[in-house]
């Protein structure tokens, strides 16, 4: 852009009417303007004297609105500059022996390059089969806390079982599902029932097996059997007179769809 | 006042006592321009310290024959300001926290700490206002007008018929001072 006095998008007059000067000053100009109006003002006293005045009367203004920091920040400030000193070094005079310095220093430097390379790979490698017995380990102990935990769950089944007071008693399938059966043990002085169901016919999603006690003529809820488990505990029901069990709508139902009977066994 | 044009060689050639001295003249004065952008005590605190640093990183670029060296000084403190309160950086937070923590308590400041004094009040209040927001607030005009709520056009005769109010004011106190100083003598 041709920087000539009267065809500039910058002439005085502009200048003056937009207040350039003052968004020079304030840092608001980009870096071609601010060049371009420097150049302006270089040649033309008055623009100058006006400028001046501009930077004279800010500074007076910031100077009766100072507010004086802490004094630490002073001490802080100094301490950082001496980390910030760089002091020049003169590298001409002890070029020449630093070169023999260097070569042999390089030399060195190799030796050590390599053998530094080949003791990495070595740990490396034994890293690597270390890893894979840690691997192995992790599986085997895995595996090892899975049985500990089959094997605590089957005596604690066994131990309910064959407790002297627990009663077996067998619910046989009736003509709606003649294969079904299940298992129940009954401990009227633990008040414990547990059900095998592993006998029943399996359902679709939409559908589970409940199990409800007679009381009276009243059926109540011992729970829903759920799908996919041998051995599960269920409610246990004062005074029940039978175990009855229907096919109810997934999750079970308030009471029984009576036509829904699939099994049942009275108890004595 | 030490001649600028001379400190300022002085802390090219890494000579610490300049900048000391050109602290002690100037930090208030940029102080008080940073902590009035950012209402900030460590925030403005860390600042202050980055601007100064800067100054002493780039005394050499500093150029007499443009400006006066608070001038250069403002612009490198407003524009440090600015970019913080864009991109608010963790590291001036953190950085020696133990500044950081003796200030907590007064972290933000009020609006009678950071009242203006001296010719600006003066000024009637539109026009106090117009300096201040540019010049104390680091708006540009255009944020300025904006926030005035008045054309871009008025808005900038409101800066410049403060500035010759100020003019005059100053010029005043000039005058008075000299006067002032013919009786002594």
């Amino acid at each position: 852009m041709a920087l000539n006095g009267t065809d500039t998008m910058m002439d005085k007059k502009a200048i003056l009417e937009t207040g350039m000067l003052e968004r020079y000053l304030l840092g608001e100009l980009s870096s071609s303007e601010s060049q371009q109006l420097e150049a302006i003002i270089k040649r033309d006293t008055e623009l100058q004297r006006l400028f001046q005045e501009m930077e004279s009367d800010f500074e007076k203004m910031a100077q009766e609105n100072a507010i004086a920091p802490p004094s630490e920040l002073k001490d802080q400030l100094m301490s950082r500059l001496k980390k910030k000193e760089t002091p020049v070094i003169s590298l001409d005079e002890k070029n020449r022996s630093m070169k023999q310095y260097l070569a042999i220093a390089a030399t060195i430097a190799l030796l050590f390059g390599i053998t530094t390379i080949w003791l990495y790979n070595q740990i490396n490698t034994m890293q690597d089969k270390i890893e894979m017995v840690e691997a192995e380990n992790s599986v085997l102990k895995n595996n090892f806390e899975e049985f500990e935990d089959n094997y605590d769950e089957v005596i604690t089944w066994y131990n309910q079982i064959n407790d002297p007071n627990t009663i077996q008693l067998v619910l046989n399938g009736n003509e709606k599902s003649p294969t079904a059966k299940a298992i129940s043990y009954v401990n009227h002085s633990t008040k414990m029932v547990v059900v095998n169901a592993a006998g029943l016919p399996p359902l679709d999603n939409d559908h589970d097996y409940q199990l409800w006690a007679d009381v009276e003529g009243e059926m109540i809820d011992m729970g829903v059997i759920p799908k996919d488990t041998e051995m599960v505990a269920m409610q246990y029901i004062d005074k029940a007179e039978s175990f009855n069990i229907t096919i109810e709508q997934a999750g079970g139902n308030d009471h029984p769809t009576v036509e829904q009977l699939i099994s049942n066994v009275y108890l004595k | 006042m030490p001649n600028e044009i001379q400190l300022l060689t002085q802390i090219k050639n890494g000579d610490a006592k300049a900048l000391s001295l050109l602290y002690d003249n100037y930090s208030g004065a940029l102080y008080g321009v940073i902590i009035r952008m950012c209402k900030n005590e460590a925030v403005a605190q860390e600042l202050l310290q980055e601007t100064f640093l800067k100054i002493w990183q780039k005394a050499g670029s500093f150029d007499p024959e443009k400006g006066k060296f608070y001038t250069w000084a403002y612009r490198i403190a407003r524009n440090l300001t600015l970019n913080e309160l864009r991109n608010p950086s963790p590291l001036i937070q953190t950085e020696d926290l133990s500044v950081y923590k003796e200030k907590v308590a007064t972290e933000v400041l009020t609006i009678d700490e950071l009242k203006l004094n001296g010719s600006i009040k003066k000024l009637e209040s539109h026009h106090q206002k117009a300096i201040e927001l540019v010049y104390f607030q680091g708006l540009t005009h255009r944020e300025a007008h904006e926030e005035m709520n008045v054309p871009l056009g008025t808005f900038k005769s409101y800066v410049q018929q403060a500035l010759k109010k100020l003019r005059e004011s100053y010029q005043l106190t000039i005058f008075l001072g000299w006067l002032l100083m013919e009786q002594i003598l």
